[in-house]
């Protein structure tokens, strides 16, 4: 590992699932919207409507300084292409690519990347739209908010304070220094 | 960062999120069989405060399927048994985009 400070990774590179014009992923590394874009092109397609997540650096006016995320990885992948095939299915989509990131995730940094390709805008619209939201409420990932004065598990479920975060026996500051920080 | 293999006469319990801050672990090889109605008892014998805190508001899976527990112990002898070499989950409230 060359950064000795960072949390371990579970894979390198990208995990993800695919299935006709349906794509979903999962990676620690940097996100490509381009590439998303590219996975769905077609010409049967004269929308496609990109979505990206990015880290904010405030939760109700407390300063973040930075995201980390953690999953498990085949129910994340088997729920993302649900999702995927559920969206396709009712807006008649030609293309879906879904790539979530994981671990550490810096301000203005991209945490998720959608891309859906249709025939007609309006249905890319309202299928991005959906797709993000099916992806808050029912994907097995979970966001640890770090904050100057330790970190938090988020819930997307109830929005409130979250859970401090303790990792693997070491006390909650050692980790912001030693584990993730 | 992998789970090692289940142990004879055990199964895999994976944490996630709050369920591992709480037990400080990410996963544990528990005795098999087990009914899953029987599973919280387990745990909360283990990790004491662990139902209320983490459980309550968390999910399970059992080999990547969600399985409802209050059903299960509803089922009383009927309900589901964890078996050997199985791989379970406590899911607590997810939280991606």
């Amino acid at each position: 590992m060359a950064d000795p400070k960072q949390a371990p990774h579970a894979f390198a590179g990208e995990q993800s699932l695919s299935e006709d014009s349906l794509y979903v992923s999962l990676t620690y590394d940097e996100l490509d919207a381009a590439k998303a874009m590219a996975r769905v092109k077609s010409p049967k397609a004269g929308a496609i409507v990109l979505f990206a997540g990015c880290t904010r650096d405030t939760f109700q006016s407390k300063t973040v300084t930075h995201l980390a995320y953690t999953t498990y990885v085949p129910l994340a992948l088997r729920s993302l292409l649900a999702i995927a095939r559920e969206v396709q299915q009712k807006h008649g989509l030609v293309g879906i690519s879904i790539t979530h990131r994981l671990g550490r995730v810096d301000i203005g940094e991209e945490s998720i990347v959608i891309a859906v390709s249709a025939p007609h805008r309006k249905a890319g619209w309202a299928a991005g739209e959906e797709c993000l939201e099916g992806v808050k409420a029912r994907v097995e990932i979970w966001k640890e908010e770090w904050f100057e004065d330790g970190g938090v598990w988020r819930s997307n479920r109830d929005g409130g304070v979250g859970v401090p975060v303790v990792v693997g026996g070491t006390h909650e500051e050692d980790v912001g220094a030693a584990g993730l920080g | 960062m992998s789970t090692p293999k289940a142990p004879p006469g055990t199964f895999t319990l994976l944490y996630f999120a709050a369920a591992t801050s709480y037990t400080r672990r990410q996963h544990d090889h528990l005795d098999a069989p087990l009914p899953v109605a029987a599973l919280y008892d387990v745990l909360e014998k283990r990790y004491p405060g662990i139902r209320a805190k983490v459980l309550s508001s968390s999910a399970l899976t059992v080999n990547l399927d969600y399985v409802d527990v209050d059903e299960e112990g509803a089922r009383g002898e009927a309900g589901m048994v964890i078996k050997e070499g199985d791989e379970v989950a406590v899911i607590p409230p997810v939280s991606s985009g």
